[in-house]
């Protein structure tokens, strides 16, 4: 059983959401941190790291200058614009941040001046938590451009370890590109966190409407209530109108920062909002036990 | 003295989502536009949310898609050698016992198997990835660059709208990025004179701006941090900018009512002490590019 927690928008409390869910399912559970560009689910879950390796992308490109004759011949073959005349004109170079790696260039150069590279590009982790939970983590160098091939290594890993039977909670990062749909691809269940703003709604809806198209089971939870009411009916409404069940409402509530400092998640926060958090947790694993049966 | 550049532009970018980039970036522009011809770029082309802020926006100019061309296949004339599978990088052709099948999702555009292909069996077509629109609030312009739904191609659109704001030929442009360090936020700041890396005083957003900071460094690009709902926790971003050499050019506290007002799309361009705020951290932008403060090494 794999639960996906996603929300298109950033900072929706994803990756605190997920910690609490894995911390709910207890020390069988298996967390997969696919948000590779911001990795904070080490952090959230007080990981300690178990295991990490390497990971290579594919080939990135670079001019040899010593060995470009300035014919030009690549820059009208790059349709990224990511070939640029150097200061003196007469050589040309990659710029690295716009190029897309297609290798285009190196088709057209008649002195093989282009060559193609390999570096690493990121680190893949498996990390133990305190309560049990294994986690499988990865960090993209900043810069980096494979972000996708990252997630499914985190997810094919995840898989790997899972003994059969174990609920592997994915945490997708922001937004709907490669990096999501690599996120949702095989999840039996998607857990929209909304942030009650109107950035949250219009967010949420984009996601929803991508995992819509992948046939997945959506099921939400609106967090920071309590902010603007009209938004919140506004979301419970639009909810309602995309036929997305509504696990729980956490109100907005700084006292759920207060797990950062202590070996805790939002489930652990004395008061309405931790208890409303652990509500919709609960609703969320009761739910997919449901889909587990039938 | 450096020479001011003809259209400034000012990059609001962070490693983590939700810290605050789209106010910060709709704030500052609407701070330029008092004084300067000033466009809002909208880059969060997986998530754009900065027309939010300006329901009574109207259009001005046409909806442009973003296309680009993608390989198509003339069964008649392909032999089946598989050189097209063998120079796509992106796994968006397969090549089976003769038999070539092409995923156009998945293509970039690049054009390297048209180009070769022996047979020239492989031709091209556009397809649409996504949309620029450009709206006018006041006398803020306001172009946003979408991408479809269910699409990868974000850094299409991204450039796409980069090139439209450009021919609009502003004096200044404020771009708001998406979150992350990867592609899409690696294009979004490419180009600027200068980048606005909004942080949290949270342990994630802490983790995520030292990311944020790397990108930037690596670019080579001028930068500062503004430091967004100041008081709302207690990570130490103070001390990583101090060691990463960046300067703090705004602390904006944490009020729960803003937090309110935020939630719904309201400006806050009656706060006074707000706007004063966001004045301030135009000034040390603009004194910035001037001059060499926040020149990374």
């Amino acid at each position: 059983m794999t639960i996906t927690v996603a929300s298109g928008k950033g900072g929706a409390g994803k990756t605190s959401l997920a910690a609490a869910l894995a911390a709910s399912v207890g020390s069988s559970c298996i967390v997969a941190d696919c948000d590779v560009d911001a990795a904070n689910g080490a952090i959230a879950l007080h990981a300690r790291l178990r295991e990490s390796g390497p990971y290579f992308a594919g080939p990135g490109y670079r001019m040899e200058p010593s060995l470009c004759i300035g014919c030009g011949r690549c820059m009208p073959a790059c349709r990224f614009n990511a070939i640029r005349t150097d200061e003196t004109r007469r050589t040309y170079l990659i710029a690295e941040e716009l190029c897309e790696r297609c290798g285009a260039c190196t088709d057209h150069c008649p002195v093989d001046a282009i060559q193609g590279f390999t570096k690493e590009a990121g680190r893949l982790s498996v990390s133990d938590c305190p309560l049990g939970m294994t986690l499988i983590h990865a960090e993209l160098v900043p810069g980096e451009d494979t972000s996708g091939k990252l997630v499914n290594q985190v997810r094919r890993r995840a898989d790997t370890i899972n003994p059969g039977n174990a609920i592997i909670i994915v945490d997708a990062p922001p937004g709907i590109g490669c990096p999501v749909i690599a996120s949702l691809s095989g999840a039996d269940i998607v857990l929209l966190v909304v942030d009650s703003t109107i950035s949250g709604l219009r967010d949420s809806l984009r996601l929803s409407e991508l995992a819509a198209g992948m046939d997945k089971r959506i099921i939400a939870i609106i967090n920071k209530t309590g902010l603007d009411e009209e938004i919140d009916n506004k979301i419970r409404v639009a909810m309602t109108q995309s036929s997305i069940p509504v696990m729980g409402e956490i109100p907005f509530d700084p006292l759920l920062r207060s797990v950062e400092e202590k070996d805790l998640t939002w489930i652990d926060v004395a008061g309405e909002a931790g208890l409303k958090a652990k509500a919709a947790v609960r609703a969320v694993l009761e739910y997919a036990q449901m889909q587990m049966i039938y | 003295m450096k020479a001011v550049p003809q259209e400034l532009v000012i990059a609001v970018a962070s490693g983590k989502g939700g810290t605050g980039k789209t106010s910060l970036a709709v704030h500052l522009a609407l701070a330029g536009a008092a004084r300067l011809r000033t466009i809002l770029v909208d880059l969060d082309v997986e998530a754009p949310d900065s027309l939010a802020y300006f329901p009574e926006a109207i259009r001005v100019g046409r909806n442009c898609p973003v296309s680009l061309k993608v390989p198509f296949l003339i069964p008649e004339s392909c032999s089946g050698c598989g050189a097209c599978a063998k120079a796509c990088h992106f796994g968006a052709i397969v090549a089976l016992g003769g038999a070539v099948t092409i995923d156009q999702k998945l293509c970039k555009g690049c054009g390297r198997c048209v180009f070769l292909c022996p047979e020239n069996a492989l031709k091209e077509r556009g397809i649409v990835v996504g949309q620029t629109r450009l709206m006018k609030s006041g006398s803020l312009d306001i172009l946003e660059g979408r991408m479809d739904v269910g699409d990868i191609r974000s850094t299409s659109v991204i450039e796409a709208a980069k090139t439209r704001a450009a021919s609009l030929k502003k004096e200044v442009q404020v771009r708001d990025c998406p979150p992350g360090v990867s592609c899409p936020a690696t294009h979004a700041v490419e180009g600027a004179d200068y980048v606005v890396l909004v942080a949290e005083p949270t342990a994630f957003s802490l983790h995520d701006l030292s990311a944020a900071i790397s990108l930037v460094k690596g670019q080579g690009l001028k930068a500062g941090v503004v430091i967004n709902k100041y008081g709302f926790g207690d990570a130490d971003i103070e001390s990583l900018c101090r060691e990463k050499a960046l300067p703090v050019i705004g602390r904006i506290e944490f009020k729960r009512k803003r937090a309110s007002s935020g939630a719904s799309g309201k400006l806050w361009t009656d706060d006074e002490s707000y706007m004063q705020k966001i004045d301030e951290i135009l000034k040390r932008i603009v004194h910035a590019v001037e001059t060499d403060e926040g020149e990374l090494g």
